[in-house]
């Protein structure tokens, strides 16, 4: 076997088994353009190294006019190929120029098939044949056509169009990029040119070579090959790189207990990680959707989260909620997740990712704090009641006594006669008032002493102002003590409990009368405002009393009281209420005002839209 | 229905209890007047008929035990029964003492409070005959001559026609014709009856 046979097939079994490579790359991601453009070109090397390999070997000049005509239309299109790929590939080169080299090559192809014999001869007159690499060879010697010189400018034009482009993309200054630049376009300009050359010293006859542009070309498909071999590299790297961020990812999230899942707006398609199925009930292969999801939420919560979502959805673009997640046979469980979404170009939801995490301990946490600080301000309601008790008993009193009155009164007016009905009847409707005015009394009492969970709800502070001076009224006319109320005219609501608020507010009344105490009776004065300061409620209760201590937060800590009997527990648990009401509870000294102190309650307003 | 003479003032912040004890007090006969402030009661009180007060301690502005010793110092002879919630005793010992007809707790038994009422009426009525017979002995007392004067001081002081007689450097006939008229013009029958008079003058 010669040398020739040697490196040709070599040649075009190499380019195969590369055009078998990419060709399964594109097969299996038919994103890769770029690698099934490069299996086509090395097919085309391949078929163009096997009209080469005939040419040379061929020894009768019909034979290889044939052979001539036919080689152009593997070189041509493997041209056209490269010019595609350097687009594609490089992304840079100009359009203009690209679709005249393209117009160009085509026109030469057509050339090629209008004249006699190719392109380059109008007719092959003989053949010269001469040793090489160990075989004998041929080269033609004919008459050549005058649109040789087409075929030749079409090859500068290409060698422009891939000088223009390297150029442009060294210029990127990406150092891959002048790596690709440099690798692909070098090698691209190199041997179009060296075949270029060979191609003129042939057809011109000057220096007879035999036909060998596919081993150039061969050199380029390499210097392909190993940039996309490079790409493949990157991306394997790429990749491994993402599997190990992912498992990092696993890792923290599994320390942190924390499920995620991932939802295709648009595929309705779910994706879960395994300890958001764990969290929610879902077995490994078991499939997620919303309805799965939903069923498993504590009937109390689903609406309410149906329209966070759908919220999120729509406007706010995340969300944040707290929920309850009931799975047949485990006990119930408190999940927090935070999810935010992610929009397409339309501005329509694409997907939502979220974070979901089991808070169940911190809710049962919560929950005995919250019982514990409600059994204390009850402690401190049924204290309070000890100071409320002269009130509560004219409050009760006072009803009782015009009812015992207004009945001896009807005894006697019955014994009458004629007895007077009208009269009568008057005096029975005084005295159902008086009993349901007595039991308003004995209610409010109850309410104060009841033990029972807090709620929230929204309550006007001017209700609750009026009622605590109204169950208070008798002790602070008792006291001597004057209260001046300043109220605005519109409601103003909170979201609260009513006894505690209430109880808070005693505290403070209570207090102020304390601090009042020694004065004279003309300066025993009281004054409750109410104003509303940026989204919120101020409640202030001044007193003209012996004022706070230097120090104003003294009076907030636990067991500081400067009454006799005092516990010094009523302000920090009047604290504690107010911040489990996320507001504010604080002290200041009256200072210019005159002498005394003034309490202030700061709680958020509710605006009259929110239920 | 039977009428009681006398007026029944009332005194107490809360509307509902004026109304319900003017109810009881109307059907007993008596005649009745309520307010709910001092205020109120201190400008319409007229002492021309036998009244009584009765008042709730625990007054907003002006404290029910306050009012009695106002009443008492500008001399207003108003026999008082104190109403309260929770009276304690100390308050009970000071009202009787400046000399409250009774200190009752709410609510009151219709008995008790009407027993009290009478009684502050009746004793009304007596300060009223009282007031009224010393005024109408101080009208007889200016009636006599500032002999008959000398005279009657004498008597009441218990000195005898004989000494009188010489005291005044007149017969003791003299004497006898003056005693007589003093005894008519003052309106009494014995000795005893003028002494009565003089003390309640003030002139002994």
């Amino acid at each position: 076997m010669s040398w020739v046979t040697v490196i040709w097939s070599m040649s075009a079994s190499a380019c195969l088994t590369l055009a078998v490579v990419h060709g399964s790359i594109w097969f299996k991601n038919r994103a890769a353009h770029a690698n099934l453009l490069f299996a086509m070109m090395a097919v085309l090397v391949a078929v163009f190294g096997m009209f080469e390999f005939l040419l040379m070997r061929s020894t009768t000049i019909a034979e290889y006019s044939w052979l001539h005509r036919w080689g152009h239309v593997p070189a041509e299109l493997l041209i056209i190929s490269m010019l595609v790929f350097v687009r594609l590939y490089f992304g840079t080169g100009r359009a203009w120029l690209f679709w005249l080299v393209v117009g160009w090559r085509l026109l030469a192809l057509a050339l090629n098939f209008l004249s006699p014999t190719s392109l380059n001869f109008t007719e092959i007159t003989a053949l010269r044949q001469f040793a090489f690499l160990g075989e004998t060879v041929s080269v033609p010697v004919g008459i050549p056509t005058p649109w040789a010189r087409i075929g030749e400018s079409g090859i500068l034009l290409t060698l422009i169009f891939f000088a223009d482009a390297t150029v442009s993309l060294y210029r990127r200054r990406n150092t891959r990029e002048r790596h690709r630049a440099l690798f692909v376009g070098g090698s691209l300009l190199a041997c179009i040119g060296g075949a270029m050359v060979i191609a003129i010293l042939n057809h011109t006859g000057l220096f007879p070579v035999p036909y060998c542009a596919s081993l150039f070309f061969l050199l380029i498909v390499l210097a392909m090959a190993y940039e996309l071999g490079q790409d493949m590299l990157n991306a394997a790297e790429i990749a491994r790189e993402l599997g190990e961020t992912e498992q990092r990812m696993t890792l923290a999230t599994e320390a942190a207990n924390l499920g995620i899942w991932i939802r295709d707006v648009v595929r309705n398609e779910v994706w879960a990680s395994d300890k958001w199925r764990e969290m929610f009930g879902f077995t490994k292969s078991e499939p997620i959707d919303l309805n799965g999801f939903f069923q498993r939420l504590h009937p109390d919560d689903r609406e309410t989260i149906r329209q966070t979502l759908a919220n999120a959805l729509e406007r706010d673009g995340h969300y944040e909620a707290e929920y309850r997640v009931m799975i047949p046979g485990q006990p119930l469980r408190w999940i927090t997740s935070r999810g935010r979404v992610e929009f397409n170009g339309n501005g329509k939801p694409a997907c939502v990712r979220s974070v979901s995490m089991d808070i169940t301990q911190h809710k049962q946490a919560d929950l005995e704090i919250q019982l514990q600080r409600e059994a204390l301000a009850h402690l401190s309601r049924v204290t309070m009641l000890g100071e409320l008790s002269g009130s509560l008993a004219h409050e009760l009193n006072q009803p009782l006594a015009i009812i015992l009155t207004n009945a001896q009164a009807l005894q006697r007016l019955l014994r009458q006669s004629p007895p007077d009905i009208a009269g009568a009847n008057e005096i029975l409707q005084d005295i159902v008032g008086e009993d349901r005015r007595a039991s308003e009394v004995i209610r409010r009492l109850r309410a104060l002493l009841k033990h029972e969970e807090s709620t929230r709800q929204p309550l006007s502070m001017n209700e609750i102002i009026e009622e605590v001076l109204r169950i208070v009224r008798t002790d602070l006319s008792g006291r001597g003590v004057t209260v001046q109320r300043v109220l605005p005219d519109r409601v103003l609501k909170v979201l609260g409990d009513r006894i505690q608020l209430q109880q808070v507010l005693l505290n403070l009344i209570f207090n102020a009368c304390d601090a009042m105490s020694s004065n004279p009776l003309a300066d025993r004065r009281m004054s409750i405002v109410m104003t509303h300061h940026n989204e919120s409620v101020r409640v202030s209760v001044s007193d003209t009393g012996c004022g706070l201590p230097l120090e104003a937060e003294q009076v907030f800590k636990p067991f500081y009281s400067t009454k006799a009997h005092g516990l010094g527990l009523g302000l920090p648990i009047c604290r504690s209420i107010i911040l489990a009401h996320q507001g504010r509870l604080w002290a200041e000294a009256n200072g210019a005002g005159g002498p005394g102190s003034t309490f202030h309650i700061e709680l958020p307003a509710v605006t009259e839209e929110t239920p | 229905m039977n009428t009681e003479s006398g007026t029944v003032y009332l005194l107490d912040d809360e509307v509902g209890m004026i109304k319900a004890l003017t109810r009881l007090l109307t059907i007993e006969g008596f005649t009745v007047r309520g307010f709910t402030s001092a205020k109120a009661f201190l400008d319409m009180y007229a002492p021309s008929e036998a009244s009584c007060l009765v008042l709730d301690v625990a007054m907003p502005e002006l404290n029910g035990l306050d009012l009695q010793q106002r009443l008492t110092r500008s001399g207003v002879l108003l026999p008082i029964i104190f109403l309260t919630g929770h009276g304690d005793i100390p308050m009970s010992v000071q009202a009787i003492r400046a000399g409250a007809v009774d200190f009752l707790t709410k609510p009151v038994n219709d008995a008790d409070l009407l027993r009290a009422v009478r009684t502050a009426l009746e004793q009304a009525v007596k300060q009223r005959d009282l007031i009224s017979k010393t005024a109408l002995l101080h009208e007889r007392h200016a009636r006599l001559t500032p002999r008959e004067r000398e005279v009657m001081e004498r008597v009441v002081a218990g000195q005898l026609n004989k000494q009188i007689a010489s005291d005044l450097g007149t017969g003791e006939h003299t004497i006898k014709v003056h005693r007589a008229r003093v005894m008519e013009k003052m309106g009494v029958e014995s000795l005893a009856d003028l002494v009565r008079a003089a003390e309640r003058l003030g002139k002994k």
